[in-house]
């Protein structure tokens, strides 16, 4: 029997995780309600200073403020089917380059991270920037969510299969996630609040940023998966 | 570095005390000698230096004095923060500063070899070699980090400032502790030594980022001293005495650490073959 080309191996390991999601709907409910109520908070957190703060200011802080919380919780859980019910130990006996199955993972990773993004950002939006008139750019701010999403799916899909394994796997996550994906974190929020907000050299540091978090995603996403083989074979 | 090309099969013990072991100790009777002369050069041979010093200016940008002809002290915005600033003593701390960050972005580099090494031939030694030169790194990671508080707070007049080399230190330093903390959320050795090699590499890639950031995204706090100019022949001097003494003092202690965790390690192995006798 001839063994199945990569990309139908990646297919298959896609199309199983996404089947597994939208039946249980685990990871994208929690995520979800996460969200809203990290924006419920943020409202109590806010409430004292809407009226002389300038919130679009903050806003793209407190946007991806937002986005690693929930992609936080949705890491943790991305392993938690494949740990509990045994199924990592099917899909390592099978003869499939690990390469793939990180591919594979990150993808719907991402995909999922996506989904709750398309949820959470217009969101936000009616709960704290209906007020507010963001400069015209604003529809540019799709480009760094998009770029740090690839980032954050990258990364996290490596740290959490090195976290699956340890004891009080919540916090190791985040002892590990939070500072590694700060580079790309920093130049996030420096595209996304320089395109709400406007102004003469906005499209710079908007371009600058995006350079530098692009670069950050290339160089994190290619060493995680170079690296990705040891952990999932340890 | 003597490899001993140690089979898993064929059991061999670990092994330490070879001549860098011997080396250690005088490295370390050097570094402290260096250290302590530079310690002193900093404050009788290196020239004071006359920093970024802030006066009162009128609106055509002369500087104001009072009636015997002295500047009059101003405030500034530097980072966010009002500071007056004239420069004190305080800048002697530069002198052990900067060895001190260069050795410890060494002692990662050389963590983050040891780290491949591993990943490539699954020895223990390795592994070991990679978590002390971490444990160095971090020794010296939290030097600078105070040497750095101290610098901030007496120039600059602010305990913290979010400006790109202190963030990026910052979390290189949460990074090498992490390092540390995945380590003992582990118990399976061999799992341990992989993830740990994995988060060691990862870990590097910060190290390049903070090196060059001020080159990239030019800083009120850190200046680029060396392609500058900044320096003027004695204050080189001084600077590269604390530089090789404190990488002696990074290499001595790597080497004894390391011989003890060797020793330990010998030690258990000695007790396992003593048992399956």
């Amino acid at each position: 029997m001839a063994t199945p080309s990569t990309f139908r191996q990646y297919k298959t390991l896609l199309v199983k995780d996404v089947r597994q999601e939208f039946r249980t709907k685990e990871m994208l409910t929690s995520m979800g309600i996460y969200a809203l109520l990290v924006l419920i908070v943020y409202g109590a957190a806010l409430a004292q200073t809407s009226n002389q703060l300038d919130i679009l200011q903050m806003s793209g802080g407190l946007l991806w403020a937002l986005i690693v919380f929930t992609s936080l919780l949705g890491l943790n859980r991305s392993f938690f089917a494949e740990k509990e019910q045994g199924c990592i130990e099917g899909i390592l006996l099978a003869p499939l380059d690990r390469s793939v199955l990180f591919l594979a993972k990150a993808t719907s990773n991402l995909l999922f991270l996506i989904i709750i993004e398309v949820i959470a950002v217009p969101l936000f939006w009616f709960f704290f920037l209906t007020t507010t008139t963001p400069a015209e750019t604003f529809p540019l701010m799709v480009v760094p969510l998009i770029v740090g999403t690839i980032g954050v799916a990258g990364v996290g899909t490596l740290l959490s299969t090195i976290t699956m394994n340890t004891r009080g796997k919540d916090v190791m996550l985040a002892v590990l996630f939070i500072p590694l994906i700060f580079p790309l974190l920093y130049a996030c929020v420096s595209a996304t609040t320089a395109v709400l907000v406007g102004g003469d050299t906005a499209l710079n540091t908007f371009m600058l940023s995006l350079v530098l978090a692009a670069g950050y995603d290339i160089i994190m996403v290619l060493l995680s998966w170079v690296l990705y083989d040891f952990v999932i074979s340890a | 570095m003597p490899d001993t090309k140690r089979q898993p099969k064929q059991r061999s013990l670990p092994e330490a005390g070879q001549m860098a072991d011997r080396v250690a100790p005088f490295a370390l009777i050097v570094g402290i000698v260096l250290t302590t002369v530079g310690f002193f050069l900093a404050f009788f041979y290196a020239a004071p230096v006359n920093g970024a010093e802030v006066y009162a200016r009128d609106a055509a940008g002369n500087i104001l004095r009072d009636s015997a002809g002295n500047a009059l002290p101003a405030l500034e915005e530097i980072g966010g923060q009002l500071v007056s600033n004239v420069l004190l003593i305080s800048q002697k701390i530069f002198y052990f500063h900067m060895p001190v960050a260069l050795v410890s972005f060494l002692a990662l580099a050389v963590a983050a070899f040891y780290c491949v090494r591993f990943l490539m031939t699954k020895q223990q030694r390795y592994d070991t070699c990679a978590r002390i030169s971490m444990e160095i790194a971090l020794v010296f990671v939290i030097c600078t980090m105070i040497t750095g508080e101290m610098w901030t707070r007496f120039e600059w007049g602010v305990w913290w400032t979010w400006e790109p080399r202190l963030t990026t230190y910052l979390i290189l330093m949460l990074v090498v502790i992490a390092y540390f903390v995945l380590r003992n959320a582990l118990d399976d050795p061999e799992r341990c030594a992989t993830y740990a090699a994995v988060v060691g590499i990862i870990a590097f890639v910060d190290v390049p980022i903070c090196f060059m950031i001020t080159r990239l995204v030019p800083s009120s706090v850190h200046p680029v001293v060396l392609r500058e100019g900044g320096m003027s022949a004695d204050m080189g001097i001084t600077l590269v005495l604390v530089l090789i003494g404190m990488l002696c003092v990074a290499f001595a202690l790597y080497r004894m650490r390391f011989r003890q965790v060797r020793m330990q390690e010998r030690v258990e192995a000695l007790k396992a073959a003593l048992d399956e006798e």
